[in-house]
This record gives structure tokens, C-alpha cells and sequence, in this order.
């Protein structure tokens, strides 16, 4: 018996890491324009790309508990929640590409 | 013989890539036939896939941080300046997107995949996300370590 549907634990998760990507993604366009941002994570987490990692990844876990505990994701159809995540995935590293490639 | 620990490092951090990535594609083979069975030896791979990553993140943050600049200064004055300013921007930051799916993907492992298509179909969307970006970056790397061969060669030659 087939029951497409996830529990609040994956689907909040899978909703967190589609933000948590597009973030990460705006985080290296934003830190690749402006100077004073880079040194301001840089005196954070002693290099920028260790700020950057772990705004990252508390991003993720903060959001994937918010998500599940709140059960919001739950109610998006799964289908559409792992369409959501790719297509964030694919915008989010051909942003990275087509950014680094023309600036 | 002269191995430093910097050579161990970048080693560490691309082999604990390649582990990841190809724990990822043993999770999407295993998901494509889903069964009771081998529920569990999908949960292991998933795990030993988040767990590489995160070594390959660890290694690859070390070297980048204390042994990566004097690199940059060489590829730069080098022939292929483009393998820092394009190549190695982006796999500094696309990494964290395999990163961030490789930690998702135990998560989603935990549902019931032989009964669930839709988690079925989650799984493998995951799990091939990590393999592709994961190879994209171990690609990137060896284009990063070309660049500084090709300077080194610049100035022997």
C-alpha cells in the first residue's frame, strides 16, 4: 500500500535545505560585492568561508526544527516540496557559475 | 620521500569527496529497488555519505584556510588565473550545497521507502544532487590543481 506522504521531520527539513542553498548563494553574492561584509564574517569566524559554512548550516538545522515543530512544510504536497528543492539547488549553483564566471 | 601534512590534507579532503559521492549513488541504486530488506543498508550508506562530507568539509576548510593562499598567489600570476577566480570561487561555496544535501540526506532515509513513493522519489533527487554537485567539485579541484601546474611550469620553464 503506497503512501506518498512525509512525515514533519523530512518534509520541514527538505523545505529548510531549499532556503538554506538560495541563502548560501545570495551569502557568496553579497560577500563577493562588499568588502566591509567579508571582513565583518571574517571577524566573526576568523576566515569568512568558516562564518559562512556555519550561517549555513545553523540556518538548516534552526529552520529544519522550526519547520517540523510548527508542521508547516507537512502540508505542501511532497511532489511539489522536492520539486521546490531542486529547482532551488539548480538556481542556487548556476547562480554560483554564472556569477563567478562573468564578475 | 617528503608527504607534509598539507599533501595529507588535500588528499583527505578529495578522497573523503569521492567517498561521499559515491555513498550518495550506493543510496540511489539500493532506493531504486527499495525493500524491507535493505532499508537499513540504505540508512548505513546515507550516513557514511553525510559522514565524508562533513570529513571532506573539515580537510577541505583546513587546507583552504592555512595552506591555500600561497596557491592562489601562484595561479594567479599564472597561465590560468580562471581556475581561482572562477573555478575555485565557486567550489568554495557550491560545496556547501552538497554539504547541506548530505546532512538532508539521512533525514529523509528515515522514511518508510518501499511502501512511499513520493519519499522514494525524495531520496533520489537527494541522493542525486550529491552526486552530481560532489563531482562538479571534485572536477573544480582538479582544474584548481592544474592551475598551480601549470604556473610552477611557467617558472621552471
Amino acid at each position: 500500500m503506497d503512501s506518498p506522504k512525509l512525515t514533519a521531520a523530512t518534509s520541514g527539513f527538505v523545505l529548510a535545505a531549499a532556503i538554506a542553498v538560495l541563502f548560501n548563494t545570495a551569502l557568496a553574492w553579497v560577500k563577493d560585492a562588499s568588502r566591509p561584509v567579508t571582513d565583518f564574517m571574517t571577524s566573526l569566524g576568523g576566515h569568512h568561508w568558516t562564518t559562512h559554512g556555519l550561517a549555513d548550516l545553523v540556518l538548516f538545522i534552526g529552520l529544519g526544527f522550526i519547520f517540523m515543530n510548527t508542521r508547516v512544510a507537512e502540508k505542501i504536497d511532497p511532489n511539489r516540496l522536492i520539486g521546490v528543492l531542486t529547482v532551488a539547488v539548480g538556481i542556487a549553483g548556476l547562480g554560483l557559475v554564472v556569477w563567478y564566471a562573468i564578475f | 620521500m617528503n608527504i607534509s601534512n598539507s599533501d595529507i590534507i588535500l588528499l583527505a579532503h578529495a578522497a573523503f569527496g569521492i567517498m561521499g559521492s559515491m555513498a550518495a549513488l550506493w543510496v540511489l541504486v539500493e532506493t531504486l529497488n527499495a525493500r524491507p530488506e535493505n532499508a537499513r543498508r540504505i540508512r548505513i550508506a546515507a550516513l557514511v555519505a553525510a559522514v565524508s562530507i562533513a570529513g571532506a568539509w573539515i580537510c577541505g576548510g583546513y587546507f583552504y584556510i592555512h595552506y591555500y593562499p600561497p596557491e592562489k598567489a601562484l595561479i594567479l600570476k599564472g597561465p590560468w588565473p580562471f581556475a581561482h577566480n572562477i573555478f575555485m570561487e565557486t567550489k568554495e561555496h557550491l560545496f556547501f550545497i552538497t554539504g547541506i544535501l548530505a546532512f538532508l540526506l539521512p533525514i529523509t532515509t528515515r522514511e518508510k521507502l518501499d511502501s512511499n513513493s513520493a519519499a522514494r522519489k525524495l531520496v533520489l533527487s537527494v541522493a542525486g544532487m550529491i552526486l552530481i554537485t560532489g563531482l562538479m567539485v571534485e572536477g573544480a579541484g582538479a582544474v584548481i590543481d592544474h592551475g598551480v601546474k601549470v604556473a610552477l611550469l611557467k617558472e621552471v620553464r
